[in-house]
């Protein structure tokens, strides 16, 4: 090294750390979200960030990439001070981010995607040659030559949108790549290469950021990890040097006897000669669903499993009502329904909930407030047919909140400034809201921390004890085999199999989402 | 001591982001006054624009504007616009009178509310968008009623009652504002203390959540907007009453600065966020600019020009504020 260090920017200051945060602290209103937090990334490593939701991780990268600034502290970028007045200057200096929800305009062209933020210009014209190949080079750096950059994004399926995603970020030329759960929306094998991507990332000398839920990714691909909790740093550790449960602990601060609670005994499921509450026959819609027979007792959890996109969304948006032209027959408690909108679905003798898939569109009015929020359910309940209750109201939301244990400032804040697990929390809790008899869920702890995870699988069986009948749709086998009592797998729009007590494992939902035996016979 | 004390916080409660459009437009409106009454004491020497009887003729002729926005209001709160309003309002007031005596302020009533179902039938159940579908009831009223007057004014006059609710007056008091304070009621009752209410704000922050949730989503934007339309032939009807006869183009005055009044008061043009007192705020400072500039005898074109300024300048104060809270 030079004395004064002019050769090597980068190795000016600590050993090699690209991008550190000193003394970081950043209020919303008077949820402190990051507190004097001490943070760096090192040139050429890929680094992982862990915490539950509402840790501080969003808004450790917010900062990072200049979306919103810092109360107190300071940032320093290859040895110097740096402060960041938007997102387009965070850019410039290097640092670019990947968020959670695709940024890509589905209507464009990939290389319009690609290089939205700064085509190739020839007289103030963009010049449409010069992207196509731009584009080219990126994709093929990232090992999708097969993309086509004149394909609209629309028509690529979700796993090469990711990458796509990939090369736009590539295409600012950045050293510090920040990408905030990725990996949530990819099946396992495009998750192997997007790792991939990262590594060769990686050893060309970029800085990555990683954050993510999925602790066995973690282990496959991280060099550094760092876990959040509460606003501050835990610990900075080299990955391998923790084990699974230590991190686990760290997270959530405190002992997790089990991760699931103990399921009733097995004269449940032998129970046969309860009636169903739920009884679907030959179900099916448009080509995505054939044929599904499916029954539900109460006190029963069942879940769906199999690969995703096999039609367990569209049978649950089927069974709510809200798929036009749907045929086969719904029984609900031996009387045949027609549910043929939410609000039938909601009727009383029928008394369905649905926690749907994506909370931010489909589960909640981001910007409205928490009680507003809880309350839109079940405001007809709440009302003498022309005013609402308040003090119904009020309480409910009260002893809603209560239930959940949902973490809140006032409930009359918007509901958009909770914590991703605390606003999923607030859709369950919207729904229990309106004494379900039966709770479909789509998914309902995608992208949610440990800590509230647990507490839904705790409520899902409080609830069926209580005598709910639960349809559970999980991408998560664990969650499954945990959860369920039985689990329907399905392919191709059929259920193709019914696991029940100890044939519940791993092997046998894997082998029947794939449809192994139906193959074989 | 104290006045350190507590000055600060009255400030911060008044200067809530809510709040905020509420704040400027009132300024506004000071500011309006202010330089009003300095002209007028100019000129003329008294300042006309402060007294009670100058200042009630001016609510009378705003509360039909004033109408026509609580109307709007719920419709722009679900985050759609209702652009037949000029034609509702016209049609409203030639039925009224053309059918005249007792019926005729049902009939204005119900040609209203007519129209409106119309427009909320086709956004909520044929999925137009509201912008296309309201501009093409809006050419139909139009026609029609081009066909059933053969282009000229009725020569039907206004009853006696619409002319009474119109410029009739009790203590003193223009009949026409209690009008618009009974409208005014109503809506603010809708908005905060039904279900409905909740609904409207519900839809317009988020329709497929509120649908997800079970609300009943088509019927109130039905409801919304056949409310809209009776708002406008209320008002319509309380128009040809003022001036004692229907006319053609009666109506075309009453759709931008309505939906002014209600964006100026705070209400987003996306719908899901505003408040009734901002979009009151709003009616009376677009009617009393309306009049200082016509006091001050600006010639037509520079009116607009200032009409127009003032609506970009004030939203841009508003868009500002959101920026700095994200």
């Amino acid at each position: 090294m030079t004395p004064d260090g002019q050769t090597d920017r980068g190795l000016k200051t600590a050993p090699s750390a690209h991008m550190s945060l000193t003394g970081i602290t950043k209020r919303y209103g008077g949820v402190t979200a990051l507190e004097n937090v001490n943070f760096s990334c090192d040139l050429g490593s890929i680094h992982a960030v862990l915490g539950e939701n509402g840790a501080g991780k969003s808004t450790l990268i917010k900062i990072m990439s200049g979306v919103v600034t810092p109360d107190e502290g300071r940032m320093m970028l290859d040895g110097r001070e740096v402060t960041f007045s938007g997102p387009s200057a965070a850019n410039d200096a290097g640092i670019v981010c990947i968020f959670q929800e695709l940024s890509l305009m589905p209507d464009l062209s990939v290389a319009d995607n690609i290089m939205i933020a700064d085509p190739p210009r020839r007289f103030g014209l963009i010049d449409k040659r010069a992207q196509k190949r731009r584009a080219e080079e990126l994709l093929a750096r990232i090992g999708c030559e097969d993309v086509n950059p004149l394909n609209r994004v629309r028509d690529l399926p979700l796993s090469r949108r990711q990458m796509v995603e990939i090369a736009k970020a590539l295409a600012k030329d950045p050293t510090v790549l920040i990408l905030d759960e990725a990996t949530s929306a990819l099946t396992s094998s495009d998750v192997d290469r997007v790792f991939e991507i990262l590594r060769k990332l990686r050893d060309d000398g970029i800085s990555i950021l990683s954050i993510s839920h999925r602790m066995h990714e973690i282990e496959a691909v991280a060099d550094m990890c760092s876990v959040f909790r509460n606003g501050h740093n835990v610990e900075t550790f080299r990955q391998g040097t923790r084990s699974a449960e230590e991190i686990v602990q760290m997270m959530i601060g405190r002992e997790i006897s089990a991760h699931f609670p103990p399921k009733p005994d097995k004269d449940l499921a032998t129970q046969g000669a309860a009636p169903p509450v739920l009884q679907v026959r030959n179900f099916a819609w448009e080509n995505v669903l054939q044929g599904i027979d499916l029954s539900v007792r109460k006190g029963e959890i069942v879940g769906l499993g199999g690969l995703d996109g096999q039609g367990q969304k569209e049978l649950l948006l089927g069974l709510f009502g809200v798929l036009k032209s749907t045929s086969g027959t719904i029984e609900i408690n031996g009387k045949p329904v027609s549910i043929r909108s939410p609000i039938d679905a909601k009727r009383a003798g029928v008394d369905i909930a649905l926690v749907p898939e994506d909370r931010k569109t489909e589960g909640l009015m981001l910007p409205m407030s928490i009680s507003d929020n809880l309350s839109i359910a079940s405001l007809s309940r709440m009302s003498n047919g022309i005013m609402l209750d308040q003090n119904a109201l009020e309480s409910s939301v009260a002893e809603a909140v209560r239930r959940m244990q949902i973490k809140i400032g006032n409930k009359s804040d918007a509901v958009s400034t909770l914590s991703g697990g605390n606003q999923q929390k607030v859709v369950i809790a919207k729904w229990l809201m309106t004494d379900p008899k039966i709770i479909l869920l789509n998914d309902p702890t995608r992208g949610i921390d440990v800590g509230t995870k647990q507490e839904i699988y705790l409520l899902l069986r409080e609830l069926a004890k209580e005598g709910a009948a639960i349809v559970l749709y999980s991408t998560d086998y664990e969650e499954l085999i945990g959860c369920c009592d039985r689990v329907a797998v399905m392919y191709d729009g059929q259920i193709v199999r019914e696991l029940a007590g100890s044939e519940i494992t791993e092997r046998n939902i894997i082998s029947s989402a794939l449809n192994i035996e139906e193959a074989a016979q | 001591m104290t006045t350190t004390d507590t000055m600060p916080k009255a400030k911060s409660r008044l200067w809530t982001p809510e709040n905020k459009p509420v704040v400027i437009a009132s300024g506004c409106i000071v500011v309006i006054l202010a330089i009003g009454t300095a002209y007028t004491l100019a000129t003329q020497g008294t300042a006309t624009l402060l007294s009670p009887g100058y200042m009630l003729q001016q609510l009378q002729v705003g509360s039909f504007l004033g109408i026509v926005a609580a109307g709007m209001m719920l419709v722009i709160l679900l985050g759609h616009i209702d652009l037949s309003v000029p034609w509702t309002v016209a049609a409203s007031a030639m039925m009224a009178t053309a059918f005249g005596g007792a019926a005729a302020l049902p009939v204005g009533l119900s040609v209203g509310l007519a129209v409106g179902l119309v427009n909320g039938l086709g956004v909520a159940y044929l999925r137009i968008p509201s912008m296309i579908f309201t501009l093409g009831v809006n050419a139909v009223m139009r026609g029609l009623m081009v066909a059933y007057t053969g282009g000229f004014a009725p020569q039907t006059a206004a009853t006696p009652l619409m002319q009474y609710l119109a410029v009739g007056k009790i203590l003193g008091i223009p009949v026409a504002l209690f009008v618009w304070a009974a409208v005014s009621v109503l809506v603010v009752f809708i908005l905060r203390k039904t279900p409905v209410g909740r609904y409207i704000f519900a839809i317009g922050n988020r329709e497929s959540a509120a649908y997800l949730a079970g609300a009943p989503t088509r019927w109130v934007i039905v409801f919304a907007f056949g409310l809209c339309g009776m708002m406008a032939g209320l008002s319509g009807t309380l128009l040809a009453g003022y001036s004692t006869k229907a006319y053609q183009g009666m109506g075309d005055a009453y759709l931008l600065p309505a939906i002014a009044a209600v964006v100026i008061g705070g209400t987003h043009i996306l719908g899901g966020r505003g408040r009734y007192l901002g979009t009151l705020v709003g009616v009376i400072l677009i009617v009393l600019l309306n009049s200082v500039l016509s006091i001050m005898q600006m010639p037509e074109a520079g009116r607009q020009v200032i009409y127009g300024s003032v609506i970009i300048l004030m939203l841009l104060f508003y868009d500002r504020g959101r920026q700095e809270r994200q």
